[in-house]
């Protein structure tokens, strides 16, 4: 299937130190941990630029996507125009077009928005029509499209069924294209949060509100599970702190992070954002068998370190308050 | 969307996808409401013949015929005349709406907060409908069940019908945005203002058709700010149709040339409008 092989990566003091912290918490009643690769990557603007940083970005992960179908996922929720709300349209067409320089057979963009139902007029007003040439005829709206009955592989969640769009379970590689937002319901939303616009409103609607009885948080664990090849791209040039993910705050954080293992990006991005990742619920969840995939001596970062690209994000009030915060 | 390509867009299966492929209950209403405004009757039965086939055991309709579960696209079909869909389905059809609530309104769910010394929320005293049964309800689904019950306490007068609507009129006032106009769902969720969307706020006032307050003035004007600014057809269809039920639109209202008109629901029901105004269908 896919080669997720990293490049290499300069081996430090301190990389040393941290990756033999994480064998000793490996060292427990924990099975042993394969350290997710992680890319940290500077970027603080929008424009032409991104084109050269995505394929770099790719390039370093060393995907195989050959002859594969590739289906991105940008996380588009509101009419407006390349703000802090919706994966900036640039970004997108950049991995799209990286995508396709790595010779993939086909790469669509697909997304069900949760409150709208207008998705194409949303991404229309969100610029993805004037970033994507043929941007029409690439896109997918998955609160629409044909579906199957698949069954969480893990059952965190009370779903014992969940109806997915066929266009996503036939993809080979699920690339997920979050903006990189604080949430008022489950602390962060990133990668994984990202999944819940496959889940097609035409069956569940406006909102989905059938994953938020069944738990948030286990419905993001769940989602999770069924889609064991993904990829992980985080827009986090220009992400939202506060109450978000809608009523928050621009936060400039200048970041893009990657990689293969969207548990390892998710905490890695809540450590950019001084979020504790042991408190965000689905990270708990996801990684209940071997929690020390969290632990950042298990990630191994490439690119920019978490310590000198972290910057504090304004947590939602109501959300666990000081329980988020890394000190 | 001309009419000669809703019915070329009909499946063999005699329903309609809402794009392309499977067909879908939601589409094959509007559809139907469509051509039949059109009189367009041939293409109609067929689609009427499809939502025969596939209404459930329970009286109502799944979102296509795949899934298992009915949900609020039975509203829909409660929306359409009688006696083609036939007077034992739309009975059925009734049945499912009027014993189906949100998860907050069902006995089981409020011991269980009382057990736990919850108190209920003033917002979750009068019971709405859900998307999808075991779901909270919503404006949204909420509105369209309204709808298909005031047209049926038309035809046959009813006090648990009444009922059910005196509460869902309830709902939608106490989810009004405090500036007027309907989000989704609650009007401060966790404790922050929520913003109206046009295509509730739309679906929301045509089925307070009738009701007079404030409220609702301060809603119709929502909407009128709304009409001027809206890019999606759907979301001005309902906006619309939301005017139109408080003699709120001007006759001489376009929607502007150059809007996309994308899905089969939002060509339907734009149809719909051009040659009715919608009323024969939503409360007529």
């Amino acid at each position: 299937m896919f080669s997720h092989t990293p490049g290499p990566s300069r081996i430090t003091r301190r990389r040393w130190a941290a990756a033999s912290a994480g064998l000793l918490v490996g060292c427990g009643s924990q099975p042993a941990i394969a350290p997710a690769h992680v890319s940290i990557t500077r970027a603080t603007r929008y424009d032409q630029r991104l084109y050269a940083t995505i394929r770099e970005i790719l390039a370093a992960h060393r995907l195989d996507v050959r002859g594969r179908s590739v289906l991105l996922k940008p996380n588009l929720v509101e009419f407006e125009p390349a703000g802090a709300i919706n994966t900036h349209p640039l970004f997108v067409h950049a991995v799209y077009e990286a995508f396709r320089s790595l010779g993939a057979a086909s790469v669509r963009i697909a997304e069900g928005p949760g409150h709208r139902r207008e998705t194409l007029d949303m991404a229309e007003a969100a610029g993805y029509f004037q970033a994507v040439p043929g941007f029409e005829n690439l896109f997918t709206d998955l609160n629409l499209d044909d579906v199957s009955r698949t069954h969480p592989g893990r059952q965190f969640s009370s779903l014992e069924k969940l109806y997915l769009p066929n266009t996503v379970l036939r993809a080979d590689l699920l690339v997920s294209l979050p903006k990189m937002k604080t949430h008022h319901w489950v602390g962060a939303t990133l990668s994984m949060k990202n999944l819940f616009g496959l889940v097609p409103g035409a069956i569940y609607g406006w909102p989905k509100n059938v994953l938020h009885w069944a738990g948030i948080d286990e419905s993001i664990a769940d989602l999770h599970a069924l889609f064991p090849r993904q990829f992980a791209l985080v827009d986090g040039i220009l992400a939202m702190e506060g109450n978000g993910p809608v009523q928050g705050k621009p936060k400039p954080a200048g970041l893009l992070v990657a990689g293969s293992d969207p548990v390892a990006v998710d905490a890695t991005c809540c450590r950019l954002m001084r979020i504790d990742p042991f408190h965000i619920g689905y990270l708990r969840l996801a990684t209940r068998d071997a929690r020390a995939r969290l632990a950042e001596a298990n990630i191994r970062q490439i690119g920019d370190a978490i310590a000198g690209a972290a910057t504090r994000f304004e947590v939602p009030p109501d959300f666990l308050g000081g329980h988020l915060a890394l000190s | 969307m001309p009419i000669d390509a809703l019915i070329n867009q009909q499946n063999p299966d005699g329903g309609w996808p809402y794009l392309r492929g499977t067909s879908w209950t939601e589409p094959t209403v509007y559809a139907v409401m469509a051509l039949l405004a059109a009189s367009q009757s041939q293409a109609a039965s067929r689609g009427f013949a499809w939502l025969a086939a596939t209404q459930r055991a329970d009286g109502g309709w799944a979102p296509q015929p795949g899934v298992g579960q009915s949900t609020w696209v039975t509203g829909l079909v409660a929306l359409l005349p009688v006696a083609p869909l036939g007077e034992t389905r739309h009975a059925a059809a009734i049945g499912w709406l009027m014993d189906t609530v949100g998860r907050e309104s069902t006995l089981a769910y409020r011991v269980r907060e009382f057990l736990l010394g919850n108190s209920l929320p003033p917002e979750q005293q009068f019971a709405g409908w859900p998307w999808v049964p075991g779901a909270a309800a919503w404006v949204g689904p909420t509105s369209v069940a309204m709808l298909a019950l005031e047209k049926e306490r038309r035809r046959n007068p009813s006090a648990s019908i009444e009922r059910r609507l005196a509460a869902g009129r309830h709902f939608l006032l106490d989810r009004m945005c405090g500036g007027g106009g309907w989000n989704h769902g609650s009007a401060r969720p966790l404790g922050y203002d929520s913003d109206p969307y046009p295509e509730t706020t739309g679906l929301a006032l045509a089925a307070l058709r009738g009701v007079r307050s404030p409220k609702i003035d301060l809603s119709i004007e929502v909407a009128r700010g709304f009409l001027s600014e809206c890019r999606s057809t759907d979301a001005l269809n309902w906006l619309r149709l939301g005017l139109i039920a408080h003699g709120h639109l001007s006759p001489d209202f376009r929607p502007p040339a150059d809007l996309a008109c994308r899905t089969t629901c939002e060509g339907s029901l734009q149809l719909l409008l051009e040659h009715t105004g919608g009323a024969g269908f939503f409360w007529a």
